[in-house]
């Protein structure tokens, strides 16, 4: 569910963000004289929504919640889910799933950690009365589509029959059909608990709860929020924290809407650790930084996409395939995104498991190629293409462009669009006919989260198939991955899934995105994880 | 201003020759050769003119200073972008790989043509509408001067961002009525009060009592007298108007991509300006050029037929 607009800022009004730095700046310097315990400072965006987990289906608030909730299984260098908060997460036939939990986890105000909190917050996520942003996650699991009813009908229950509390560290989650990925998806930020204090009298989250979330990670709220005053987020350790804790105590996140702005920051020592550095930094940060750059794989993609639906001009898969050769993707990587991005050769990141190098044989530049299969297969004679200004797109998109003209011989009208979720409505109504830019970040590492939410025909009312594209063969086969017995047999599916996407090219892949940091001197072993989360049990602090 | 207004020779030839250094012109002279003949021997005029007649020959005749093509996408080549100053490309190549030089050379047309053509306009409107207003008086000009007020209180910038909103596409052509929209007004309001000053003149009243119809009066012996101030403004603004479309399409409502455009260039250039600095300097300077060459036009112009100055 995380179509992703590119800068994984969100994008302010360009006056608001001066202003926003000059208020940083003051704020910062007057807590770099005072001894004691400073905190490590980190870049953030202004999270899109006060702090509910299930409400949190974006980059900024995530990174927030990481901190301050632990998940119930975390992921280790082979991009295999180990438990954490869970001590165990089992199924004999991938549809029944037993979780117990590791005991010694308590809320940050002291009350223990129980299965019941898990239960709830699904519950109340899964729920459309209380329009969470993440309730698809939850609709394999049996029982959600009592809650889910449709709009304007009413809910007639407020728990799904799938989910159970065994005893008190123990609860069964019972899925509508198998799904062998489902402990992979418990990491996500969406399947955190929720303690008995969230809920007010009326059930519902009480706003003084998403102010200061109470969650049982190794970080606590040290004041509520207020969005949209607040330059920073301030948080302390939670030393009663059962797990292994972060070596300093106090992490403050410093809210930037502009990412040029925070590497200013950072380059005068008014901040620690920045993630998300911008292709027009780069170049500086190499210098600049030296060691203390970060530059390391992610797991987004990006893609050009057609909209299959409703417009027959990209009907023809050779046009389509034509129209990807004609794009020169490595230029674009290195030229445009100074090495930032790695031109893309198949649907799956190359960081997941399930990824086959070169795969993708269309996305391989050939100019020649292209021109002589566009025109044979009269491909239409101008094109357009849409693109969302918020994010860092027009350069590449304007690349992109201008190969197609080249190399096809046509006209391209590109379009920009105000905000992201511009071209998406306009999808949704079926009013824009263009090609459209599109990006993806994963929810959970697994092949299966580049497949089902993006091109899957359910996916064209649930999730994010923009494109419209369905194929019976594709779904089958995802069908039979979710209910394989073992990781393994599933990727074989998933992957000839994979191929079927490569032959039909309902989007192009373009560049699969890399994540590209900086941390001052104050700090040391800073690493990001497959998520784009600084794992803040490795950072310490130097000197 | 052209050279047809008047016979370059005959100040000289009749020339009474009694101050030397500075000549006067012989009094039997018109406004227009007078200053003419004050234009030309002043190097703030001779200099803009001919850095004006540079641009407007790069508007017309691009090809004649470049043979690259810059609407040709198969001139860019992403795998040589920002580069310096070579040979090849004299200013270097922008952030698509495209030749700096080519885009400024054609950059011109776009400017000079919303520059001239919004001065067109709002001198035809507002003139006509100012000339109306202050010889008919009285209910009209009661009217049409609230309206200016109206416009005058809405910020430029603003406004035309708004205007641009509406249309939700940038053109040559919208761009010109958004700034036309804004600006008449002024033009309105200096030709308003020309004419009132002239309706009192002694030649008006002549005319009047023998029997002269209101639109002879108007164009024959009105407008000749008050025009002047007007050119004087629209010279000026020519090149606030050009700054201004530069200005809209930096902030991505003006022009936009594959149209050529100075303000667009800058827009592009800037966030690599560390790195790459000439995508970024040479359209900076070409827009400041021409600004300043209508500008230092408008001057020379004001100062040659405003008698008062003199």
């Amino acid at each position: 569910m995380r179509v992703t607009k590119g800068a994984r800022l969100t994008a302010g009004a360009a006056l608001l963000a001066l202003a926003l730095a000059a208020c940083g700046n003051s704020a910062s310097s007057g807590g770099g004289t005072a001894s004691g315990d400073l905190p490590v400072r980190m870049e953030l965006g202004e999270p899109q929504k006060l702090f509910h987990p299930g409400d949190t289906t974006e980059s900024e608030g995530a990174e927030v919640l990481a901190a301050v909730f632990a998940p119930l299984v975390g992921y280790d260098e082979n991009k295999q889910a180990v438990d954490e908060v869970a001590e165990s997460i089992e199924s004999k036939d991938n549809r029944v799933w037993t979780v117990s939990l590791k005991p010694g986890y308590t809320w940050h105000d002291g009350a223990k950690l129980t299965a019941q909190n898990y239960v709830d917050a699904w519950n109340y996520a899964a729920n459309q009365d209380n329009a969470q942003s993440a309730n698809g996650f939850f609709s394999r699991i049996d029982g959600w589509a009592d809650l889910n009813p449709g709009e304007g009908k009413t809910v007639s229950t407020k728990e799904m029959k799938g989910l159970k509390v065994v005893d008190e560290s123990t609860f069964r989650v019972t899925l509508s059909k198998p799904f062998s990925q489902f402990k992979t998806m418990l990491g996500y930020t969406a399947f955190y608990p929720l303690p008995k204090v969230a809920f007010g009298a009326d059930g519902r989250i009480t706003e003084e709860y998403a102010r200061k979330p109470i969650g049982q990670g190794y970080f606590q709220f040290d004041k509520p929020f207020n969005k949209g005053t607040d330059q920073s987020i301030d948080l302390t350790r939670y030393d009663r924290f059962p797990g292994k804790k972060p070596k300093f105590t106090k992490l403050q996140f410093k809210l930037y809407t502009s990412s040029e702005t925070a590497f200013n920051d950072l380059a005068a020592g008014n901040l620690d650790i920045h993630d998300s550095l911008p292709p027009s930094a780069i170049a500086r940060a190499k210098s600049e930084f030296g060691e203390r750059y970060l530059d390391q794989a992610d797991a987004g993609v990006a893609y050009i996409g057609f909209p299959m639906q409703y417009n027959k001009t990209y009907a023809n898969v050779k046009v389509r395939e034509a129209i990807s050769m004609a794009i020169d993707r490595e230029t674009i990587a290195d030229k445009v995104f100074s090495g930032t991005r790695a031109p893309a050769d198949d649907f799956i990141n190359p960081l997941l498991d399930g990824y086959r190098a070169g795969a993708c044989a269309v996305c391989v530049y050939d100019p020649l190629k292209a021109g002589e299969q566009y025109t044979a297969n009269n491909g239409p004679k101008t094109l357009e293409l849409g693109y969302n200004s918020d994010g860092p797109h027009k350069e590449w998109i304007e690349a992109v462009a201008n190969s197609l003209r080249a190399n096809l011989g046509v006209e391209v009208k590109v379009k920009p669009f105000e905000k992201f979720a511009g071209i998406l409505d306009e999808l949704d109504e079926k009013t824009y006919g263009g090609m459209f830019r599109m990006g993806w970040a994963i929810d959970y590492p697994s092949a299966e989260n580049y497949l089902t939410p993006l091109f899957s025909t359910i996916a064209i009312k649930t999730g994010s198939n923009y494109a419209g594209w369905s194929n019976q063969e594709f779904d089958a086969l995802l069908a039979k991955g979710d209910s394989a017995r073992t990781q393994e047999e599933g990727l074989k599916f998933y992957q000839q899934a994979d191929d079927i996407l490569i032959r039909e090219m309902p989007y192009i892949p373009v560049y699969f995105y890399r994540t590209n940091g900086a941390f001052s001197q104050n700090v040391k072993g800073v690493k990001i994880d497959l998520l784009n989360q600084i794992k803040w049990t490795e950072v310490e602090k130097a000197g | 201003m052209s050279d047809t207004l008047a016979p370059a020779e005959r100040p000289q030839n009749g020339g009474v020759g009694g101050h030397p250094g500075a000549s006067r012109p012989p009094k039997a002279a018109s406004l227009w050769s007078d200053a003419w003949y004050d234009l030309r021997r002043r190097p703030l005029f001779v200099g803009s003119a001919v850095l004006i007649g540079v641009l407007v020959a790069m508007a017309v005749f691009p090809s004649l200073f470049t043979s690259v093509n810059p609407f040709d996408a198969a001139t860019c080549d992403l795998a040589q972008a920002r580069q310096g100053m070579s040979a090849a490309h004299r200013f270097g190549t922008d952030n698509l790989g495209c030749d700096v030089y080519s885009r400024v050379v054609y950059g011109a047309r776009n400017s000079l043509v919303i520059g001239l053509s919004t001065t067109v306009v709002t001198a035809l409107l507002g003139g006509l509408l100012g000339l109306l207003a202050g010889f008919r008086g009285g209910a009209l000009d009661t009217l049409l001067s609230r309206i200016t007020e109206i416009f005058f209180a809405i910020p430029s910038i603003l406004g035309a961002l708004l205007i641009l909103a509406i249309f939700r596409t940038g053109n040559v052509w919208t761009v010109m009525l958004a700034l036309a929209v804004l600006a008449w007004p002024l033009t309105y309001r200096i030709m308003r009060a020309a004419v009132i000053t002239a309706k009192g003149q002694d030649y008006v009243l002549a005319a009047r009592a023998l029997g002269a119809s209101a639109p002879r009066i108007m164009f024959r012996h009105i407008l000749p007298n008050a025009v002047a101030s007007v050119i004087v403004v629209a010279t000026i603004n020519l090149g606030t108007f050009i700054a201004a479309e530069a200005g809209l399409s930096f902030l991505g409502v003006g022009l936009r991509s594959p149209d050529i455009s100075w303000g667009l260039m800058i827009s592009d250039a800037r966030e690599r300006f560390l790195e790459a600095p000439w995508p970024l300097l040479f359209p900076a300077l070409f827009l400041s050029l021409t600004v300043l060459a209508f500008i230092m036009l408008g001057d020379a112009v004001r100062d040659a037929l405003d008698p008062k100055l003199r």
